[in-house]
């Protein structure tokens, strides 16, 4: 935990995948995960939505005294509310999550949030190693675990990516006795959402292998081949050094061995 | 110089100390939570609950019992008469003669106790409970000395002063462990706090043969919940604590220490006390948790109980077996303060260790402990051809299929118990996807509020629909159906028959409506699911069951009430707290040693827990799929053809 | 069947008879005999069906005026029997020219490891979709960072390409490269920006532009045309309808790649020299070395992973450090106490994603291999031929276990000196 750093974690309302029953965000839920490893019960976490929201209540216990609400409508921006709370208020550290779970998910959030406050923005932490002197160390989650270290000055949003400590466990209690501080900020009505059609999402056709046979002959061994390695090949009676050869063939040729 | 004065006095002082250190022992009690107890009933009923229901549990160790009978009895009645006798001075022969009676019959029991003491088994504790039997021999012989002058054996003021002034030393030798230490938390203490906790037992239901094994519900919503502190505990399972007369039988039975896992159900109750009673367990001399020390465990009436009192490790072992509350001869209910404490790491401290929290997380998400989609529970029926209660909205018979629905191995029980209810022409129906997780594995692991939430939905369900049985395969689920769901104020139970498929199969082939053929596939055990049988009692249908296939079970040693946990219950897979051995490794060397080539299961979770043990080993098989593989059924017949 | 899927398919190679001209040989009094037998072609087929031969027609008089009979056939080129030839000719695709185009649609490359991607190609066939349906004298240009290696931009429907690669674009620099894309945009004022929505900073840039420029972007989109796009949003579960905006950020399969044409690949300058803008509050510290098995299990690319019939725990420990794998196991191994917990594989563990699973003395039990169903390539090491994991292996070796490890490692020490030999000889 960090000395008289002022964190604040931005929270949403997040979508499970297998029952689409609201739930606390995989990636927010790791936003305060952060935000209380770097500030402790400093951290301030900020809904902008429905305070009734009992998911707030499932953040709230992770050990949240309070939770800020920043009262609108479903069918507002939470941009201009969460800009007017945000400045002029020596925040240091902004988290998120990369993109929400429900409404349109684009991810554009923080990026709005850092050009209007004028703040830099670090995409995809893991982690954050260190902050002092104003500047801050964070680790970017690359693909396949590997991560990038990067140098950011203060005040700073950063969007928190799945690879970072998972969230912790939200109890009951505590999340029933939170204190929840509502706030009535500007509401902006998003127009142009309004007018996007919405529908439950259709299953994406898969790519079919068009084969471009040029011939008859190409055209009927697509036809009829069957893929090759249905059933995998099985070394029973070579020497351990002959196999042990083809394994690793195997591996270069997968390219995971450097 | 004339000494009569001595014993009298030293009984009478002894006697108020005991009286002072009684109520002090009361108030440490009072500090827990209220709980509403009749009294008086239990008073009243206590010498009965003693003799009956303590008696038939102590009566599985004979020895021990008749010992037991012989001191006990002798003291109680000895002790009553000294007070007659020598304190009030009563000059009867009559009552002389009894005592000296019921003093010989003391010291042969004491005898007994004595050798038992002199090679002890590991479960029972040494310390100052090794120095009993030698005060309970010094009560009897002090005390028959004295009263032979009173019997006119001895003639009055028989070896002077002298004599007095011994047996004065002897009677405050003896009645200070038996009066004193009653009282003031000798090994004695027991007799005191056991007879009181037999009269104020959370569970009455419990005495006269009954059964109460469903957990209690946590209130939600107040300051804190489940039980952090000593004194959240209820004031008469503090008294419960008290009672332990650390025979060790619970430790005897308990699979999490067998497998080396830092949990001692004696020792846990020991804790308690020192819990209540503030102080450290440096005095405790039984077995410790395995791979703890003893000595540090500090505790207070106020203090935390998981910090410094007792590891969390040490909750989270538990499998909820119930073996050690089956064994307890004090009816201790060490299961209910387990839950009560996981209450409070859960739902206070959000601290439920290894996989629990993402469980808790799925249960509360979708139902289910393992996430899967809500939607997906009826997919194992697609070639069933099965009801759905929301078509027919009636059914003789509602299958709770629980969430063995989403587990492959579990689907082959769930599709065998189908092919025999078919079979039986039996009018069934299910939930489909209205049907939730019963929240068994959510109560195990201290998530109260969660629990709840599911039982009050899957009975709003249940309320929507008419039948007449609710027929699981889940012992884990028909535990909360019959045991639980009652404490929610829904009559969508009432006048509903829960039974688990065993007993509703059993009942289906007594009617004749199952043609069985014999088995004959080699030597079968079978192993008693905790949830089915020391939760419910059920240890004869599925026993019926296969000696309907004419299949003579190969008992294992521990069998029926004595059944050792296959490892899989109260959310120990999840919570997967570090041991030497794996409890279903163990479970699995019961049912080698039997030499059977299968071991017949009622339960899915038990199916999964002794599969999961490393081949080569005996075929683990649900009852139902035994049955099932023994159907005489025509149909069948004309569809393999 | 086999014969089908084997490469040297004899399909191409098959005789292929012709009964119209065997017909015409046979039939002397066809007009066309004379002309057909005379070709050369003596395959005269009797009733039997036996090959018959006409002496007085074949051969042919050889440079010496001697007569020779050609009975290997190598002269003639086949009439009756055409043998096709297996290799079918690279058709040179036709050039699709645009000149002085009036509109451009960008597209930003991720470029992963300095080539186009299969994402980058499908969102190159999708600005040409866009192309098709609007304004056909619009080029798309690409637009890459960094080094290139790609030598195919010409095949992936490139028109114009603006590379740049100076050294401030290199690694993690997306403040200098939205301002590079931001002079782009003044300067040509595209029509599109088309981005793949990625994790390998496509939608970062794309992000970062649409804050810049003030453009409301739609992300996750995947079906384009020029007035509506559709798109994913509540975490995959909707499809939102709406009018095409000007920058999109594109999933995988959002299009089919280029396949029938060539492009130009024209270089299109920025027209003002480029300042990298001052005052950057990011400093890239570089991609840093994360211990193999440091790596989540669920993202690794290569594990090894270790079950009941693993003895010498050193030496499995051992291999897979030398590997460069990160380590997994079954159920009873953890169980057992080898392996912590966390490195459980299966459906009561981790799922994992693997590239390459190597499973040693794992038998393969369901929910393992629930557990490994994502996994392309599975190795099995096994004594029991029969179990499951063999059976769902591509490779399998029926070996004990700590014999092929012990080759494993050595091949991996020898293949990770001699890789540092060449550096050395590279450097030097």
């Amino acid at each position: 935990m960090l000395p008289n750093i002022n964190v604040v974690s931005l929270v949403s309302v997040g979508r499970h995948p297998q029952s689409g029953r609201a739930r606390r965000a995989e990636q927010d839920g790791r936003a305060v995960e952060l935000g209380l490893n770097l500030a402790g019960n400093t951290l301030t976490v900020v809904h902008a939505g429905n305070a009734q929201e009992p998911v707030l209540r499932q953040y709230a216990g992770m050990g949240l005294p309070s939770l800020t609400v920043l009262a609108q409508e479903s069918d507002c921006d939470a941009l201009p509310a969460l800009v007017s709370f945000l400045k002029d208020k020596h925040i240091d550290v902004v988290l998120t999550g990369v993109r929400a779970e429900s409404g349109e998910s684009s991810g554009m959030l923080p990026y709005l949030l850092a050009e209007q406050l004028g703040w830099p923005l670090v995409p995809r932490v893991a982690e954050i190693l260190n902050i002092k002197e104003g500047e801050a160390e964070v680790l970017l989650a690359l693909p396949r675990g590997q991560r990038r270290a990067v140098i950011v000055k203060l005040p700073f949003i950063a969007s928190v990516d799945n690879a970072a400590q998972e969230a912790r466990q939200t109890a009951f209690g505590p999340g029933l006795r939170a204190d929840f501080k509502v706030l009535t900020l500007e509401r902006v009505v998003d127009e142009a959402a309004s007018q996007w059609q919405i529908n439950i999402a259709k299953p994406r056709p898969k790519r079919l292998k068009v084969v471009k046979a040029k011939t008859a002959a190409d055209r009927m061994k697509a036809a009829t081949a069957k893929p090759v390695g249905g059933g995998g090949k099985i070394m029973k009676d070579e020497t351990a050094a002959e196999k042990a050869q083809a394994i690793f063939d195997l591996l270069l040729e997968e390219k995971v061995v450097r | 110089m004339m000494l009569d004065w001595l014993p009298p006095t030293l009984i009478g002082v002894l006697l108020v100390l005991a009286g002072i250190g009684a109520v002090r022992r009361m108030n440490l009690w009072r500090a827990g939570q209220a709980e509403k107890v009749d009294i008086l009933a239990g008073l009243l009923a206590m010498p009965k609950r003693y003799l009956h229901d303590l008696h038939h549990v102590v009566d599985r160790d004979k020895y021990i019992s008749r010992t037991h009978v012989a001191t006990g009895g002798g003291f109680v009645l000895a002790m009553v008469l000294v007070v007659f006798v020598h304190l009030f001075g009563i000059d009867s022969k009559i009552l002389a003669w009894a005592l000296l009676a019921a003093l010989v019959m003391m010291f042969c029991g004491a005898l007994f106790v004595y050798k038992r003491r002199l090679n002890p088994p590991s479960r029972l504790s040494k310390g100052p409970w090794m120095r009993l039997p030698k005060s309970l021999l010094t009560f009897s012989i002090t005390f028959f000395v004295l009263t032979l002058p009173a019997a006119g054996v001895l003639p009055e003021g028989f070896g002077g002063w002298l004599l007095t002034l011994v047996l004065s030393a002897l009677i405050l030798m003896s009645l200070s462990e038996m009066l004193f230490g009653m009282t003031w938390g000798g090994p004695m203490k027991h007799a005191f706090a056991g007879a009181l906790h037999l009269a104020l037992h959370r569970r009455p239901e419990r005495f006269g043969g009954g059964r109460s094994t469903g957990l209690k519900p946590a209130v939600l919503g107040e300051t804190s919940h489940g039980v952090a502190k000593p004194t959240d505990f209820k004031w008469n399972q503090l008294l419960g604590f008290d009672a332990c007369v650390q025979c060790g039988r619970c430790e005897a039975v308990c699979p999490a220490f067998a497998a080396g896992q830092p949990l001692n159900p004696k020792k846990l109750i020991q804790d308690m006390v020192v819990g209540f009673a503030g102080g450290t367990d440096e005095n405790y001399a039984g077995s410790p948790y395995p791979n703890v020390e003893v000595g540090n465990a500090k505790g207070a009436p106020n203090q935390i109980i998981t910090d410094g009192l007792i590891h969390p490790d040490t909750l989270w072992s538990c499998t909820t077996c119930r073996a050690c509350v089956e064994e307890c001869p004090m009816m201790i209910e060490h299961v209910d303060a387990i839950v009560d404490m996981r209450r409070f790491l859960t739902l206070e401290k959000g601290d439920t260790p290894n996989k629990g929290a993402q469980v808790l997380e799925n249960i509360i998400a979708t139902d289910n402990p393992n996430g899967y989609s809500p939607a997906s529970r009826t997919h194992w029926t697609a070639d069933q051809n099965l009801n759905l209660m929301k078509d027919v909205k009636q059914a003789d018979v509602l299958f709770w299929v629980s969430d063995g629905a989403f587990d492959m191995r579990s689907q082959r029980i769930l599709r065998a118990f189908v092919k025999l209810m078919k079979a039986a022409n039996v009018d069934v129906a299910i939930l489909g996807d209205e049907e939730l997780d019963s929240g068994d594995v959510a109560r195990r692991l201290g998530d109260d509020a969660t629990f709840q939430s599911l039982a009050k939905r899957n009975l709003a369900t249940l309320s929507k629909y008419q039948f007449n049985k609710i027929v699981t395969t889940d012992p884990h689920a028909f535990h909360c159906l019959k045991n639980e769901y009652g404490d929610f104020g829904s009559d969508a139970l009432q006048n509903v028959e829960v039974l688990h498929h065993t007993t509703f199969l059993n009942q289906l082939v007594k009617d004749g409506r199952l043609q069985l053929d014999t088995f004959k596939g080699g030597k079968v055990t079978y192993h008693d699911p905790c949830y089915l049988g020391r939760y419910n009692g059920e240890y004869e249908a599925p026993r019926e069951l296969l000696a309907s296939l004419g299949i003579e079970v190969a008992e294992m040693e521990r069998s029926g009430y004595r059944s050792r946990c296959c490892g899989g219950g109260g959310g120990a897979p999840i919570t997967d707290i570090p041991s030497e051995r794996r409890i279903a490794d163990m479970r699995m060397e019961d049912v080698i040693s039997t030499g059977a080539d299968m071991v017949a299961v009622g339960c899915q979770q038990c199916t999964a827990m002794l599969e999961g043990v490393v081949e080569p080993r005996p075929v683990v098989k649900d009852i139902a799929e035994i049955l099932a593989g023994q159907l005489i059924d025509r149909q069948s017949i004309e569809e393999t053809h | 069947m086999s014969h089908f899927s084997s490469k040297d398919s004899s399909l191409d190679n098959l005789l292929r008879r012709d009964p119209r001209t065997e017909w015409i040989a046979r039939n002397r009094l066809h007009p066309l005999h004379s002309s057909v037998v005379s070709a050369g072609q003596g395959e005269v087929r009797g009733s039997s069906g036996l090959l018959r031969k006409n002496p007085h027609v074949i051969g042919f008089i050889g440079p010496n005026g001697i007569k020779r009979i050609d009975r290997a056939n190598l002269s003639s080129a086949g009439l009756n029997s055409k043998k096709r030839t297996g290799e079918a000719k690279e058709t040179q695709r036709p050039l699709h020219i645009v000149e002085n185009p009036d509109a451009y649609i960008m597209v930003v490359a991720d470029m992963i490891g300095g080539r186009l991607t299969s994402h980058d190609k499908d969102i190159l066939g999708l600005a040409h979709q866009l192309v098709a349906e609007g304004n056909q004298n619009t080029a798309v240009v690409l637009v890459c960072f960094g080094e290139s290696k790609e030598t195919q931009f010409d095949l992936a429907g490139v028109d114009r390409l603006i590379h740049l690669s100076a050294d401030e674009f290199e690694g993690f620099a997306p403040e200098v490269r939205v301002a590079a894309l931001i002079q782009i945009e003044t300067q040509y004022r595209p029509e599109h920006w088309l981005f793949p929505d990625s994790v390998h900073g496509g939608s970062d840039l794309a992000s970062r532009l649409a804050a810049k420029l003030g453009e409301r972007p739609a992300a996750q989109a995947w079906q384009v045309t020029a007035s509506t796009t559709t798109s994913r949003g509540a975490s995959g579960s909707q499809d939102i309808r709406r009018e095409t905006p000007r920058i999109l950020m594109l999933m995988e399969e959002c299009a089919n790649a280029i396949e029938d044409t060539r492009h130009q690949v024209l270089p299109l300058d920025l027209s003002e020299e480029f300042i990298v803008p001052s005052g950057s509050c990011l400093l890239d510290k570089g991609q840093i070395e994360v211990d193999s098995n440091a790596v989540p299990l669920a993202e690794a690319e290569f594990i090894l992973s270790a079950g009941n019939g693993i003895h010498n725990w050193d030496q499995f420990h051992s291999a897979a450090a030398a590997l460069g794998a990160t380590e997994g196991a079954s159920r009873v191994a953890v169980d057992d106490g080898f392996m912590p917990r966390s490195r459980q594989v299966g459906a009561s563990g981790t799922w994992v994603t693997a590239r390459v699973y190597l499973a040693v003395g794992i038998s393969g039990a369901i929910q393992h291999m629930q557990g490994i169903g994502q996994c392309d390539k599975v190795v099995a090491i096994n004594t029991d031929a029969g179990c499951d994991m063999v059976k769902r292996a591509d490779l399998a070796v029926i070996a004990d276990s700590e014999a092929i490890l012990e080759e494993l490692t050595k091949l991996a020490q020898q293949y990770s000196l001699s890789k540092s030999q060449e550096e050395k000889s590279d450097a030097a």
